[in-house]
């Protein structure tokens, strides 16, 4: 079942990096000359989204 | 002829057994030193060489560095400065720079000490990512405080210019957001090395675990298994690299978060 769950909450991390890839990418396409800076923010944003599902990892394996 | 991955939850829960700490000399509840410690302290002795060592063969060289190593480190460094203090801070860059920076080397190499195998992250365990993050923590309240004075502090933690009841609101919300940003900062480096070492864990026990039918005896379905057994190790191979960078990117959250905990702290009222 913990498995199930953890997949579960998976699926809302993934849309979320995805997201911020889909937007960091089409905005470095408009405007390459902010890459750097838009870069920054999009690990920024990632690392957020990322922890939640990590956090669904390790709660998975001590539950 | 087994199937190996019956032997699989068994051998998984011996690899998470294997990552609580345990006290290598001393116990648990006093003066002890866990396995994690150690090996941090492992790491901040490689970096206090590696700084001492870059400092001594910088100065010989003159103002241009040359070589791999010296070139290497000077990256890093203007990185953090350039990237991270003068980007974000702005104007008091310079004096948040000496902070920023030895956090960053600290859980830069205990990543990557943790990354060797046979060695353990520093980092992997809930104690060192919990006393780093208060560390911090400590660190932002204070320049927030110092910048602004006790109260001023307190009171900039709500938004100016929200009239009085949702005020209250708000500051209780911020308040909560800003302990919370205590458990996030542990638990996020905390969880990106554990989940990380898991994984690679989980996929080496795989290879071997496809890889004994054929040392046991030659048989057409053991071959095949073991085929199977270098697709696994194939698959770790790509897990070690994402590691690497995990290793780096980590590090590289954790200081810039801290940077912008501060910069946040520091702001003028708009």
């Amino acid at each position: 079942m913990g498995v199930i769950g953890y997949g579960l909450g998976v699926v809302g991390a993934g849309l979320g990096i995805g997201l911020a890839a889909l937007g960091a990418t089409s905005s470095m396409a408009r405007q390459p000359e902010m890459e750097g800076r838009l870069f920054t923010v999009f690990i920024l944003a990632s690392a957020f989204v990322e922890a939640l599902a990590l956090i669904g990892f390790v709660v998975t394996l001590i539950a | 002829m087994v199937n190996p991955l019956e032997k699989l939850s068994e051998e998984i829960d011996e690899l998470l057994k294997g990552f609580e700490s345990t006290a290598m000399h001393g116990d648990l509840y006093g003066a002890g030193v866990t396995q994690y410690t150690f090996w941090m302290f492992v790491a901040v002795i490689l970096m206090l060489v590696v700084v001492f060592v870059f400092k001594k063969k910088q100065r010989s060289h003159g103002l241009v560095p040359k070589g791999r190593f010296v070139n290497g480190i000077e990256f890093l460094v203007e990185y953090c400065r350039d990237d991270m203090c003068k980007g974000l801070l702005g104007d008091s860059w310079r004096r948040h720079f000496p902070f920023i920076a030895s956090l960053f080397f600290f859980i830069l190499f205990n990543n990557l000490v943790g990354v060797i195998p046979g060695c353990k992250p520093g980092t992997g365990c809930i104690g060192t990512t919990a006393a780093v993050a208060l560390v911090s923590f400590i660190y932002f309240i204070v320049m927030g405080v110092k910048a602004k004075g006790p109260i001023g502090y307190i009171k900039s933690l709500a938004p100016a210019g929200v009239s009085f009841p949702m005020n209250a609101l708000v500051w209780c919300i911020e308040l909560l957001s800003t302990f919370l940003r205590l458990v996030t900062l542990a638990v996020r480096l905390f969880c990106n090395l554990f989940a990380g070492h898991v994984v690679m864990g989980a996929f080496a026990i795989l290879a071997s675990l496809f890889f004994i039918p054929l040392l046991q005896g030659f048989s057409v379905q053991a071959l095949g298994m073991a085929g199977a057994s270098v697709f696994w190790l194939a698959i770790l191979l790509v897990i070690y690299a994402v590691e690497i960078m995990v290793a780096a990117i980590q590090a590289y959250v954790f200081t810039l978060l801290t940077a912008v905990y501060v910069q946040l702290a520091e702001a003028e009222e708009h």
